[in-house]
């Protein structure tokens, strides 16, 4: 009975995701037929009417609207998100091999702002000092003042001009190597990150130590380690996981700074330039992308927190 | 006294810090002693600093800033005042088990009831994990709650709420203490159920010889289980007094709880209050506590002074100063 509700809890929350994710499918293929004007003769200029209707037939942008819906969903599904009218590359080859430099810039940061985050937040909140408290709550208050290119160009002034430990430029997608570029762009975000993350971990354990139940597991005599881990951490965990999940996922957008000033060739400098050249197949494919992994990390993030503490509503 | 009592309680004074120097007391010259297996009820208005007494037993004085300043703890012999946190280990949910007060939110909300029950359980490290299931349902069996099976997988928003007081009540036997402390543990509950968890404590006090401090503002409730009762007013234990002779009080703030009580079954017609509010902790009255809102009082009742409490009779102690002058 008790498996049962997980399970439907957590298949509702899906199906939820995917009713969401089908809407955001049907956005990216709005976006190109609102724009004012016709993409392709935009892109054309004044040429022939058979090159406009050639490449309108190639946008998917003949025929009525139900057709170009239903072609658009079944290329989808076959995998094609069209060709980039750029380069010529299709749209699922430039995702491929712009996505993983921004998804190790996301998952890096992220791991090592949980990491430091966990034990500053949680410490600084046991020990209740004042002191330590407010110059915790200042430090992070300036670093989330200060917009993270301003963070990343002091980076790139100490780190390459001064001290020459990080490449000016350039990138070699192989994991190794691929450290050398990433290191300081994972620095500067996990430090903004980490302030965050921390924040929230602080509030949050804060509020769960003055919770009637903490006294009881003391009282029980609960031993220390386990005291830690399911009375002050599990239940302050579900808030910071859920805001983890919407910050990675806010992060595929906040990365365009940082991969722009870093000159890392990421999705979100590839979106950039799409945007830029009027490349409307990149720009649709990327942002169904964006959206799809949105939703998804949001999935994830909900149902984490509802394992960890059955209150939440998902 | 001897040092047979298993709970001896004497001038104690508990202080809190509001800032960085200045100090309240909330509790002073508190009093009680507990033989084993018996049921004491201790009765007082809100803040009269009933909950801060139990604190003190189980050592969480420090959560809320505050801490013993001097007087007298002592449990089956063991300077609890002193006790270093190894003495704690021993002590808490061993061999003293508390149900707190505010038992809606009690139980642990990222833990599922048996996970709870498993950690009672375990503080003795020696227990057998295989008879971990068997052992959580013959608890849950003990309080009395139907579907013990399906309780051990649910978390406490899924339990109403005498079923998580129960299960506060099951964590705390675990170890069959020799002591429990069960602070308010029928507030706002109904009156069936009240009456459930009484029937209960009583029942566990029997098969386990177990003392019980019984806290609560319900003096009709108090009346139906203890065997003494011990008043508090204003920070102080103004009088202790067997159960069964609560009317032939010498104390007249107990004798004003008494006749303030509820009664369902002879109406008395207009209900008595006691005159004003109970005095609010950093000020209290000089001399006798209870003296501005006493009918009793005389001019020697105001005068700064110590009010220990004087033995009058068999397990009967009061600290008012014309015990002998008043009668019903």
């Amino acid at each position: 009975m008790l498996k049962n509700q997980i399970a439907r809890t957590i298949l509702g929350r899906l199906g939820r995701a995917l009713s969401v994710g089908f809407w955001v499918m049907v956005i990216s293929f709005a976006i190109m037929r609102i724009i004012p004007g016709d993409p392709a003769s935009a892109r054309l200029g004044g040429v022939e009417a058979e090159a406009i209707a050639q490449l309108r037939k190639q946008l998917n942008l003949d025929g009525s609207i139900f057709q170009q819906f239903s072609r658009y969903v079944t290329d989808l599904l076959h995998g094609n998100l069209g060709i980039s009218l750029q380069t010529g590359r299709t749209v699922i080859d430039i995702i491929g091999s712009t996505l993983p430099l921004t998804i190790y810039l996301i998952l890096f940061s992220t791991f090592f702002a949980v990491i430091l985050s966990i034990p500053i937040g949680t410490s600084i909140a046991w020990s209740g000092k004042a002191p330590i408290v407010y110059t915790f709550r200042g430090i992070t208050a300036v670093i989330l003042a200060t917009p993270n290119f301003f963070i990343a160009m002091v980076g790139i002034l100490i780190f390459t001009v001064r001290v020459n430990w990080s490449p000016v430029f350039g990138y070699e997608p192989e994991f190794p190597q691929n450290l050398k570029y990433l290191w300081l762009p994972v620095v500067v975000n996990t430090l903004i990150m980490t302030s965050v993350v921390s924040r929230v971990i602080f509030s949050s354990v804060i509020e769960t130590k003055e919770e009637e139940f903490v006294e009881t597991g003391i009282i029980r005599g609960v031993g220390r380690r386990r005291f830690f881990w399911f009375y002050i951490l599990k239940p302050s965990m579900a808030p910071t996981v859920v805001l983890l999940s919407y910050m990675m996922g806010t992060m595929l957008g906040a990365t365009v700074i940082l991969e722009t000033i870093f000159t890392l060739p990421g999705i979100g400098r590839e979106m950039v330039n799409a945007v830029l050249t009027s490349d409307y197949p990149v720009v649709q494919g990327i942002l169904l992308i964006f959206g799809v992994i949105t939703v998804f990390l949001s999935f994830v993030g909900d149902v984490i927190a509802y394992l960890l503490d059955r209150r939440v509503k998902i | 006294m001897s040092g047979n009592h298993l709970l001896e309680i004497k001038n104690l004074k508990i202080d809190v810090r509001v800032t960085k120097k200045r100090r309240l007391s909330i509790v002073d010259t508190a009093s009680l002693i507990i033989e084993p297996g018996q049921i004491i009820g201790l009765i007082g208005e809100s803040g009269s600093g009933k909950t801060m007494l139990c604190r003190s037993l189980v050592g969480t004085l420090g959560r809320r800033g505050a801490y013993i300043a001097s007087g007298q703890l002592k449990f089956d012999g063991i300077d609890l005042i002193s006790a270093k946190q190894s003495v704690w280990n021993e002590i808490r949910g061993k061999r003293i088990g508390y149900v707190p007060q505010s038992a809606l939110a009690g139980p642990n909300p990222v833990m599922t009831i048996g996970a709870q029950l498993a950690e009672a359980i375990l503080q003795d490290e020696n227990f057998p994990k295989a008879d971990l299931e068997k052992r959580s349902l013959e608890l849950l069996n003990i309080v009395q709650i139907r579907r013990p099976e399906t309780v051990l997988k649910q978390y406490q928003h899924e339990l109403s709420g005498g079923m998580k007081q129960r299960v506060m009540i099951a964590c705390a036997i675990a170890q069959q203490p020799q002591l429990i402390v069960a602070d308010e543990p029928t507030t706002g509950l109904d009156v069936t159920v009240q009456a459930e968890i009484m029937e209960l404590l009583k029942q566990i006090r029997k098969d386990f010889n177990t003392s019980i401090i019984l806290v609560s503002h319900d003096l009709p409730l108090i009346n139906e289980i203890c065997d003494d009762t011990v008043v508090m007013h204003a920070g102080t234990t103004v009088e202790k007094i067997p159960s069964k002779s609560i009317k032939a009080s010498k104390h007249p703030y107990t004798l004003a709880l008494y006749n303030s009580r509820i009664d369902l079954v002879v109406p008395k017609g207009q209900l008595k209050t006691i005159n004003g509010q109970p005095p609010s902790v950093g000020s209290w009255p000089e001399g006798c506590r209870f003296s501005e809102r006493c009918d009793f009082v005389k001019d020697k009742c105001r005068v700064k002074q110590d009010l220990p409490l004087i033995t009058i009779g068999t397990s009967h102690e009061t600290s008012c100063l014309r015990y002998d002058e008043i009668a019903r």
